[in-house]
């Protein structure tokens, strides 16, 4: 051990931050039920900006035009690591938008995103790619197709923080085995970094010891505080938060799948009930651009009608992220549906609350929806 | 107790030091427990400073805990302890992930006259209570610490203090351009003390 307990020649930086006497706003503490934790935590300086913010038109707007400049760059990009301005824009998005939520187009540009390089082998090892991926799969309702999808196109198989993933995802979902059968592949796969990946299989296994039968919602209850914050919120990160409430289950238990089952429940409901059927009919149906202009049209109508039971966070801070919507490009509201990139972006430019909030709903409901048919795993 | 050593509102310096002891120990179970150093089920709930508070059954950490508050106490009551840091650490790696630094201030007139100082007992259990509130909270900003961590005390002293039996000297364990957040004192108007929690900046980036 080196010497001394207080040879500081130059003051480390958290006495520095002390004698300034900077005071940290509260903010964070006083709005913390609108704020969406971070697997990759938060700066709080952002956060404090950003739920002052919310309340602030003439910042608002300053928001909407951040969102703007960043997406830009995403375009204007020359280097040669054009994942970057995409994860800069993410990034922003999540701390300008600290409740996440449906207006917020942080689905969409997780789903933009991962589109735009799913094809792309330099990116298939990239553990920020697969980390959007990842982040995308905690904000669908049955994320276990783009886990299938990720597994046939070889993405993030190396990384053992896919597996982790995956497996909470099934273990959620009380598919044991199947989940046990990804921590072996992960294993076999020597994924990276292989102790944690065998140390998180070893937690799963005694928890899975410990399951009366695989049936209950309630054994979800029992497990211990899982240290995959990002897939499954469990009650020891969930003690403080309040992320969509969950009918489903009356215990407190806050699987995130749990929550997301609901909204799958509710919306579309001119889908079929069952996930598997409406994601196989999705499949064939997805280069027909009919069939998602009707969709597009339909569902303002419905949603006009229909009351949410569920008090998802980000429907209720949502009335004050509303206004946010740019008035002057309401008419710039983009019908074509073309599919390409260009038009889909130009529809996150103009930062259409509305906009974002169906496109959102759509993609939970339905992951891979723009993806092109071959690319589906069969 | 702190209660018993400290009659109605007058504060001693023994019954200061005891106060902030305390309140360490509490806060570093808070601690553990809510960045999940330790399962959740190795804890249990009692009521303190108004709160559900909860403390671990670890037979391990009980110890070290309470041999530390007792450590504590007596540097505190002799004004030598100037900061009092716990450090989450990746178990794997030792790379350390968040620190949760308690800065000391001493009224030092109190330790060399041995006068007492007057505040509500109430008014500092409230100060507490907002801090522990605040603890609670930090999930709000703090990364996930998903992998097994391991926890560390580090106590800055004056430097001609001889290191206690159990104790080792030690690097301060700095994190590199960390995020910092301040967090509410309190003071029980003989010692001061401020919470500052620093943690690991944003990982999205590492390949």
């Amino acid at each position: 051990m080196e010497e001394g307990q207080i040879q500081i020649e130059r003051l480390d930086p958290e006495t520095e931050f002390l004698l300034s006497k900077r005071q940290t706003g509260n903010e964070w503490e006083l709005f913390k039920e609108n704020v969406r934790p971070l697997k990759r935590g938060r700066k709080v300086h952002l956060l404090n900006e950003a739920l002052k913010s919310h309340n602030d038109n003439q910042l608002k707007k300053s928001l909407l035009e951040n969102r703007r400049r960043l997406i830009e760059a995403i375009d204007e990009y020359q280097g040669d690591d054009p994942l970057h301005p995409w994860l800069e824009c993410i990034k922003w998005v999540q701390e300008a938008f600290p409740m996440g939520g449906d207006y917020s187009g942080l689905v969409v540009i997780y789903e933009q995103c991962v589109r735009t390089f799913w094809h792309s082998d330099r990116y298939k090892d990239d553990l920020r790619y697969l980390k959007v991926w990842l982040e995308y799969a905690e904000n669908c309702g049955d994320a276990e197709i783009i886990y299938s999808f990720l597994e046939a196109n070889e993405i993030g198989k190396t990384h053992a923080v896919y597996y982790i993933s995956y497996a909470s995802h099934l273990e959620s979902k009380n598919k044991m085995k199947l989940a046990n059968e990804i921590y072996n592949l992960g294993i076999s796969r020597n994924a990276q970094p292989l102790e944690k990946l065998k140390d998180s299989y070893r937690k799963y296994f005694a928890r899975s010891m410990r399951r009366p039968k695989p049936t209950d919602e309630d054994t979800v209850e029992k497990r211990l505080p899982g240290r995959s914050f990002g897939t499954v919120l469990s009650r020891g990160e969930n003690r403080m938060q309040t992320t969509e409430n969950s009918d489903l289950v009356k215990k407190n238990v806050r699987a995130h799948a749990t929550p997301l089952t609901i909204f799958k429940d509710i919306s579309n409901v001119d889908r079929q009930p069952d996930a598997s059927k409406t994601d196989l009919n999705s499949w064939r149906t997805l280069g027909a651009r009919a069939e998602r202009n009707k969709e597009n049209n339909a569902i303002p109508t419905k949603w006009t009608t229909y009351k949410k039971p569920g008090s998802i966070t980000g429907g209720i801070t949502a009335s004050s992220i509303e206004v946010f919507v740019d008035e002057e490009c309401e008419e710039i509201h983009k019908r074509n549906n073309e599919g390409g990139d260009k038009s889909s972006m130009l529809q996150l430019r103009h930062g259409d609350g509305q906009d974002l909030k169906k496109e959102t709903e759509l993609l939970r409901e339905n992951p891979l929806r723009n993806f092109p048919p071959n690319s589906l795993p069969r | 107790m702190a209660s018993k050593t400290v009659a109605k509102d007058i504060i001693t310096l023994r019954g200061s030091a005891a106060i902030v002891s305390e309140f360490f120990g509490y806060a570093a179970n808070s601690i553990l427990y809510n960045r999940g150093v330790y399962p959740e089920e190795s804890f249990v709930k009692v009521k303190k400073y108004g709160l559900p508070m909860l403390l671990t059954q670890d037979e391990g950490v009980k110890s070290f805990i309470a041999n530390l508050n007792s450590q504590l106490s007596e540097w505190l009551e002799a004004g030598q302890l100037h900061r009092i840091v716990l450090v989450i650490m990746s178990k794997a790696t030792n790379e350390v992930l968040e620190r949760w630094n308690f800065t000391i201030e001493t009224d030092s007139e109190v330790v060399e006259k041995g006068v007492s100082r007057e505040k509500s007992d109430k008014e500092i259990m409230r100060e507490i209570q907002a801090i522990m509130r605040q603890i609670a909270s930090s999930i709000t900003y703090l990364p996930c610490l998903d992998e097994a961590c391991v926890f560390d005390v580090l106590a800055y002293t004056d430097k001609d203090v001889a290191v206690p039996f159990t104790w080792i000297e030690s690097d301060p364990k700095l994190i590199a351009n960390p995020q910092m957040v301040k967090l509410h004192s309190f003071d029980t108007k003989i010692h001061k003390i401020d919470t500052l929690v620093s943690y690991k900046n944003d990982e999205w980036d590492e390949q």
